[in-house]
């Protein structure tokens, strides 16, 4: 013990003696690693897997069902239509299936009618939406089937925004100026990515405040606020007549979410779908080439093109000015150990060892280490504030847990290490004669 | 002091010129990169637009009742804050429409002329749904045919860019062709329309019935000149006093809405030109304290030299040239690694091929920069009298 507080005082001592080459070598290298922890922070919220439970049984299917005979349109669309969606459903393969797609409305609460009705999130869907995403009920539950009916299920932060508590199963509210029965509360919930709508590149965005039922709003003719794609459609508009029209034409804006348990059910699957698109095309309907896809969610950020290219152009460069930082800070970590070369080969003549000069080495790396961390950090906040500011969407990816501060604190020690081991070697393992004689 | 000393000298330090020249490499080819995506993005903000960005306002809305986002409710609330933004000092004409220009993507239709669907069909041409005062306030200009009024809301006449019209219909005149989506009455001067469409400039303009707001839509406020700050402040409060049941959007200027667009490319390039700083600070301190451990280090040599007559100026070339050989020959092998890293690049965004100046350009730059953090250290050397410099000879 008392060897390592005297390592620790001479390293103390070798920075004081010179702290301008010092501090120079580690600005260098906590601006690499600052740099790089940023970059990297980003890249792992977006890549990460935010389900890994069941992330391996999760699906979106799709089929290239749009009409038109175009030969080359190889890609199904990136939002089905209600008829696709109700070809797709009922396989008795699947465990859990829902079709989804994201709006918004006005809420206010009975009591409160006088107030502005605030803007709130919708997540319209099916029943199974919960079962598939691991979502955790507080109070209530999900809806018994897929039926339309005026009841809604909602977050926790909407029950104390819109209630001031959370037991408000029963309750009653208005969302654009219909009367819904709340009849469950989530705990709190959230997915990060949130791979199960990336649609607009949007998965960096919180999930919603309000789950209604597909049924409900398509006879409501809420519209998803995402995409909506309308291929031959004739429709003049009139809102008495949208819920049939949206159920019978190729209004695209859903999308559609099975769960697969097990090889064996992804291929039966697959083969319902290739079934189903034969008789489809057997009828005169489904005129494209077949294009049946099935992305499993941790492909579905590439599968809809809404990976952030920017951040891994930027992930890109962040490395190699990482590489930069720390050859540059090698570079002059060796020109202060040679600077300081006479001094440990005078100590090998008093008799250390070299052995005890590599703890010497280790006492100057960790001390480098905790600076480094703290100073690397600090730039990592700074980096993060600066692409928060200039790069859209990326703000929801800035945070730190107690696990990625552990792999940068030792990252940081690893790099620490590299960057004195060749400098180290070199001073402890130079001819002792020749380094005396200077 | 002859080129094949410095190598000679050089060479004695193996790693530490390797790790030099590797840092110098990748500098040079990051800040060249940097410099590409900086260049193109300041083209793609500044091409022209065929709008007057600074005159133009624009301000999303949406009615938080949903029975005021259906006919007849929408048109009397729309009329309503029309006739309140009117009315502004400053203002010189105002419309609503479903989508306004400058945007990443929208509403689109698509068009072809009616019975020749197979040659002339594109795919994804943005529609505005408005009033016959876009045309004033967008500033567009009529190059053929008529503008529509208010006669022409609910009939099938529409009016497009002429950039679309010469799409479809070549050299033909397109005054009373018939596509899917009405009869052409008019072509208008081209102007930004979505990024993302079949093409930037295509659009097409008509008076349907508005029927809802789902999406909610846009006031697009044409102001005075230089009167945009003015009418900005007070536009939210007359939007708001008109009809008090309404979500409103942020007012922004048409530059704004067009920076928006770019954000993400101008957004990159602003990050990789901080890190292309960062980087050149970087070789500075290095290129510094290298010369400034080679000063203390040659100390008796110099002292030598010196004392055998070299001059001051002598000792400060000597070692400002070998920090200039060091960048040459790092930059050198920095061309390659701009153009390895220019590839890659192209492979995950859109980045311009590197033109053969560019690197040359940086190469000067970077010798600049390294001659300035050189020059204090090099300084020193030079002062170092040659009597201290060899008494320990």
């Amino acid at each position: 013990m008392e060897a390592i507080i005297h390592n620790l005082k001479l390293s103390w001592f070798s920075i004081k003696r010179a702290p301008l080459p010092y501090a120079l070598t580690l600005l260098i290298l906590s601006l690499g690693l600052g740099t790089f922890f940023s970059n990297a922070t980003l890249y792992y919220w977006m890549n990460r897997d935010p389900i890994p439970e069941k992330s391996q049984t999760l699906f979106m299917a799709r089929i290239n069902s749009l009409p038109g005979d175009c030969t080359d349109c190889l890609e199904p669309s990136r939002v089905m239509s209600y008829m696709d969606m109700q070809k797709m459903s009922g396989s008795g393969i699947t465990s859990a299936e829902a079709a989804m797609f994201s709006s918004d409305a006005y809420a206010k609460t009975l009591e409160n009618q006088q107030a502005t009705p605030a803007k709130v999130a919708l997540r319209i869907t099916q029943r199974d939406f919960f079962a598939l995403f691991n979502v955790p009920f507080l109070y209530g539950e999900a809806w018994p089937d897929n039926k339309a009916r005026m009841e809604v299920v909602i977050s926790k932060n909407t029950a104390v925004k819109f209630f001031g508590r959370i037991d408000v199963v029963g309750q009653d509210m208005l969302l654009d100026d219909q009367l819904f029965k709340v009849i469950g509360v989530l705990d709190d919930w959230s997915m990060l990515p949130r791979l199960y709508d990336v649609n607009g590149r949007r998965s960096a965005e919180p999930t919603e405040d309000i789950y209604m039922p597909l049924e409900t709003a398509y006879d409501l003719a809420i519209q998803s606020n995402t995409q909506n794609s309308f291929t031959d459609v004739d429709w003049d508009g009139n809102i008495a007549t949208y819920p049939h029209m949206a159920r019978t034409n190729f209004a695209n804006m859903l999308q559609f979410w099975v769960q697969l348990d097990g090889p064996e059910k992804i291929q039966q699957y697959q083969q319902f779908l290739k079934n189903m698109v034969a008789d489809e095309k057997a009828a005169g309907r489904h005129p494209r080439p077949e294009g049946n896809r099935l992305d499993n969610i941790l492909d579905v950020q590439k599968a809809m093109r809404a990976t952030n290219d920017q951040l891994d152009a930027f992930a890109l460069v962040a490395s190699l000015f990482l590489l930069v930082c720390v050859v540059n800070a090698s570079h002059l970590s060796l020109n202060r150990y040679m600077a300081n070369q006479y001094e440990f080969s005078l100590r090998r003549a008093l008799g250390a060892s070299r052995w005890q000069l590599q703890g010497q080495i280790l006492a100057d790396v960790f001390v480098s280490s905790a600076l480094a961390f703290v100073a690397a950090l600090l730039f990592a906040r700074l980096g993060l504030w600066t692409i928060n500011a200039l790069l859209p969407g990326t703000r929801a990816l800035a945070s730190w847990d107690w696990q990625m501060l552990a792999v940068m604190a030792v990252f940081v020690s690893l790099v620490s290490y590299l960057v004195t081991l060749y400098p180290a070697l070199k001073t402890s393992f130079s001819p002792l004669n020749q380094q005396l004689k200077q | 002091m002859s080129v094949h000393l410095i190598f000679k000298s050089l060479l004695r330090r193996k790693v530490v010129t390797a790790l030099l020249l590797l840092q110098l490499a990748v500098t040079l080819g990051l800040v060249v990169n940097s410099l590409l995506l900086a260049g193109a993005a300041r083209q793609l903000v500044e091409q022209p637009t065929g709008l007057e960005l600074e005159q133009l306002l624009t301000l999303w809305v949406k009615p938080t009742s949903a029975a005021m986002r259906l006919e007849p409710a929408l048109s009397e609330v729309i009329n309503r804050q029309l006739a309140a933004v009117r009315q502004m000092p400053g203002v010189d004409s105002v419309a609503y429409a479903n989508q306004i220009p400058l945007r990443q993507g929208g509403s689109n239709w698509n068009i072809f002329e009616q019975d020749r669907q197979d040659e002339t069909n594109i795919e994804s041409v943005p529609y505005y749904n408005s009033s016959e005062s876009i045309f004033q306030v967008l500033g567009i200009e009529l190059i053929t045919g008529r503008l529509l009024t208010e006669l022409d809301r609910g009939t099938t006449n529409i009016v497009m860019t002429e950039k679309l019209s010469r799409q479809l219909f070549a050299e033909q005149n397109p005054i009373g062709k018939v596509t899917n989506n009405g009869v052409v009455v008019g072509v208008v001067s081209d102007f930004f329309s979505q990024r993302y469409a079949s093409d930037a400039f295509y659009g097409q303009i008509l008076m349907a019935p508005l029927h809802r707001a789902e999406q909610g839509y846009h006031l697009i406020v044409r102001v005075a000149q230089g009167q945009s700050d003015t009418v900005r402040k007070q536009l939210t409060e007359v939007i708001r006093n008109a009809e008090p049941q309404m979500d409103i959007g942020t007012v922004l200027r048409m530059d704004e809405n067009r920076d928006e667009v770019f954000r993400s490319e101008i957004g990159l390039a602003t990050l990789l030109a901080v890190l292309s700083g960062l980087m050149l600070l970087v070789a500075m301190i290095s290129a510094y304290s290298h010369a400034h451990f080679h000063a203390l280090q040659m100390q008796k040599e110099v002292g030598i030299k010196r004392a055998l007559g070299a001059s001051k100026a002598r000792v400060l070339l000597d070692v400002l040239s070998e920090s200039w050989l060091t960048t040459a020959i790092g930059a050198g092998f920095g061309i390659l690694v701009c153009y390895g890293l220019n590839i890659s690049l192209a492979k995950v965004i859109s980045i311009p091929a590197v033109p053969v100046w560019l690197p040359l350009l940086t190469m000067v730059l970077l010798l600049l920069c390294v001659t300035l953090a050189t020059w204090y250290p090099a300084r020193i050397a030079t002062r170092i009298s040659p009597a201290t410099a060899t008494k320990t000879l």
